[in-house]
């Protein structure tokens, strides 16, 4: 993108100011300890909740837990015993996990453009001054979000059971919500309820940041409301779109809330339904290979797919982006 | 209702996961002690029993028990979560050096414990209690020739009917599985179900079923384990559940959907096969209906073994590893699990020797029925063979293959087949030597 905005410009003007070299050096340190500081809560938290889970899962991977002894239960006690790539090996090799994630890439697949495109027009449509009471709609569009989401996932399990659904009994004569050809397109919904509102959000935020001269010079050149719509604004939130893309790819990948709620009623399911209920059971010893090592292996496994995704995404933008 | 009590525990369950996943569980405070001669024991014991109204609460047993013995104070805390999660928190916090000294453990969940080393081996003081209890029951406590704590209830299966509708159809109530399956046959032409085929019980409920049949499922032969979960018990029990389901003798339900309360409210549904433990809430939705009083529990009808029942849950209390005070600690669990009219009071079925006093909501749910002495009857007749291997729990793998059998999708042979196979598997997988 070409346009600076007016904050970088006037940045670039103080940086580039003229003062004596000494005392611009000593500023310099002070701006760096302040910017520092500035990043200190960030580089805490960012270091605790993320770097360190993370490490620990990578080293965790590359352990088994392994019976200490001989006889039938293995000497009554379990060591974690260095081996190697084995539990990646074990959890590449592994069909369930790649069934779970077959599935949850076919979910992604049907679920993200619905929801990215249904937020785009409910972001447009607030920002075009048709709505009369846009922060009234912004609060109630997002208010699903707002619903912890095992509550909101039970209150769905609940609308779809037949013989407590306030609709199902007007929806045709054996329609199945919860069978094995259906279950992924109403948890779909379920998620495109709760995270419509919060990429609304995100597109909304990226459309009022456009400077409004940009819709009177086209208003001006004789623009209808559509093309100012479909010329401007879409193409301005392109960035907003890749943002909202990627942590739906990254959250789709990780899917547990809706399935765990899903599976006790459905035990069909399995406790592998998705990856991330492979890792969470295989934790607890529902599934088999269980304990830490697998647990933590199909986890950064997870992590690695959903990050190649991801690049695989934004690679495939960028070069649109550019091509446009 | 206890599909909502299910998804509420669900709930829980994930919460509490995703809490320890971030790591902000709150830890178990050791209470400070001042290391004096004088100053007490203190024991810590995590439990999940229900607490429920009209229950005696646990708070209170263990109140009585610390104003008698001021050296050996307890600390009693309750768990709000499912079992499988209970256990990922005793594995963390044992591991981390400040588990409880003792918890209630389920029975299946024993020898998976001990193979990871999370208990201790109390033998010499169990010893000196096994009297107090049945021998199946304590028998359950034991891990080879380890004991690691004792025995709290029991789950046998029994059955469960509609003694006045029974009545009305001219039906005896079914002594043997044959006779269940013929006035099925008879009742289901008149639109009133025997009994309810719930795949999502398929684990506890049909291996149960199996050991009423005279199966054992996990041998030792030598120095392995010996796995044979489709014997002629299973295949009995899987022909008895095959007629019904492809006849439509039975309801095919989720035992926690709200399909199972339905059937029941609507009194389509007239029997049962079902845990002793679910006496204590099973007809909680009939009260104020016609229906109320109607009910009664009875035997399990004889499977091909006679007056045998199977265990279809209960749990028992071990001891940690790292209990520092393990005697005490088994004196405590001593005395709290034969105060059986408290923990009877729970929904329990005690494992202790004597019977409880029925509580007044089953007598005026059972027609006033002692149903109590009748559960004790089931307990004392629990296939003593039967035992769990290490990783059992990987076992609800059946649940999947049992909710295909409804549609047809699936056999009730499968849900066998596959408990076969994911039980040698899980096995190989913990690296314990397993007999092909």
């Amino acid at each position: 993108m070409t346009l600076t905005t007016p904050a970088t410009a006037s940045a670039a003007v103080a940086v580039a100011a003229p003062g004596p070299t000494r005392r611009r050096r000593g500023r310099r340190r002070r701006e760096a300890v302040t910017g520092w500081l500035f990043m200190l809560p960030f580089a805490i938290l960012f270091v605790v909740v993320f770097l360190i889970p993370i490490l620990v899962s990578i080293q965790s991977s590359l352990f088994a837990q392994q019976s200490a002894g001989d006889g039938l239960y293995g000497g009554g006690e379990i060591v974690d015993t260095f081996v190697g790539f084995d539990n990646f090996a074990l959890a590449i090799g592994s069909q369930t996990f790649w069934a779970g994630m077959g599935r949850v890439v076919l979910y992604a697949a049907i679920q993200i453009p619905v929801m990215i495109i249904a937020a785009l027009f409910l972001a447009l449509l607030l920002d075009s001054l048709i709505v009369r009471r846009p922060g009234f709609f912004r609060l109630a569009f997002f208010l699903p979000f707002a619903i912890p989401g095992i509550i909101a996932a039970m209150i769905w399990l609940y609308l779809y059971t037949p013989e407590v659904s306030p609709f199902m009994q007007y929806l045709p004569e054996g329609t199945d919500l919860m069978a094995p050809g259906t279950i992924l397109f109403s948890m779909a919904n379920m998620t495109t309820w709760t995270y419509t509102g919060y990429n609304m959000l995100i597109f909304l935020a990226a459309l009022q940041a456009v400077p409004r001269e940009l819709y009177e010079a086209a208003r001006i050149d004789g623009a209808s409301g559509w093309q100012i719509a479909t010329r401007i604004k879409v193409p301005l939130v392109r960035g907003a779109a890749l943002l909202a893309v990627l942590l739906s790819i990254i959250g789709t990948i990780q899917l547990f809330n809706e399935p765990v709620i899903m599976e006790s009623a459905n035990p069909w399911m399995g406790k592998d339904y998705t990856p991330m209920m492979l890792t969470y059971n295989s934790l607890l010893g529902a599934v088999s290979p269980s304990g830490t090592g697998i647990a933590s292996a199909y986890s950064v496994l997870m992590a690695v797919i959903a990050g190649v995704l991801a690049i695989v995404y934004a690679l495939l933008q960028r070069r649109r982006g550019e091509a446009a | 209702m206890p599909s909502q009590f299910r998804m509420i525990r669900t709930a829980a369950f994930v919460a509490v996961g995703a809490m320890s996943a971030f790591g902000l569980a709150a830890c178990s405070s050791d209470a400070p002690s001042n290391g004096g001669d004088s100053s007490p024991v203190t024991i810590s014991y995590l439990h999940r029993l229900p607490d429920g109204e009209g229950m005696t609460p646990v708070a209170d047993i263990v109140k009585k028990w610390n104003d008698e013995n001021p050296d050996i104070q307890v600390e009693a805390t309750k768990f709000d979560g499912a079992s499988g999660d209970m256990i990922l928190k005793l594995e963390t916090d044992i591991n981390a050096g400040n588990g409880p000294c003792l918890a209630q453990l389920g029975y299946a969940e024993v020898p998976q414990m001990f193979v990871k080393g999370l208990v201790e081996d109390v033998a010499d003081e169990a010893a000196e209690y096994a009297d107090d209890f049945s021998a199946g029951a304590y028998g359950m406590m034991q891990v080879g020739d380890a004991v690691v704590g004792l025995p709290q209830d029991t789950g046998p299966l029994v059955y469960f009917f509609n003694a006045t509708e029974f009545e009305k159809l001219g039906l005896a109530v079914p002594e043997t599985i044959d006779q269940l399956a013929s006035e099925a046959a008879t009742s289901a032409a008149s639109g009133k179900y025997l009994a309810a085929f719930t795949p999502d019980e398929a684990m506890y409920w049909l291996s149960a079923q199996s050991a009423a049949a005279g199966d054992t499922w996990f041998t030792t032969e030598g120095d392995e384990w010996s796995v044979d979960a489709e014997g002629p018990g299973s295949q009995k029990v899987a022909a008895f559940w095959q007629g019904l389901v492809d006849d439509k003798q039975v309801i095919t339900t989720e035992r926690w959907g709200e399909g199972f309360t339905q059937a029941l409210n609507d009194g389509s549904l007239i029997g049962h096969v079902g845990a002793a433990w679910e006496a204590g809430f099973l007809l909680d939705s009939l009260d104020g209906t016609p229906a109320e009083g109607q009910w009664r529990v009875a035997q399990l009808p004889d499977f091909g073994a006679g007056q045998v029942s199977g265990p279809d849950g209960g749990s028992g209390v071990a001891v940690m590893k790292g209990c520092e005070h393990p005697a005490e600690a088994m004196e405590f669990n001593a005395w709290f699990n034969t105060q059986i009219d408290d923990l009877a009071s729970q929904g329990l079925v005690v494992a202790a020797n004597g019977t409880p006093q029925t509580s007044e909501k089953m007598l005026r749910q059972f027609g006033g029925q002692d149903v109590l002495a009748e559960l004790a009857t089931a307990s004392a007749n629990l296939n003593p063979d039967f035992t769990y291997a290490p990783g059992f729990a990987s076992l609800t793998k059946m649940n999947e293959t049992a909710a295909g059998v409804p549609d047809g999708t699936s056999t009730v042979a499968d849900v066998f087949t596959t408990a076969q196979t994911t039980a040698v598997a899980t096995l190989q997988d913990l690296g314990l030597p397993v007999a092909e």
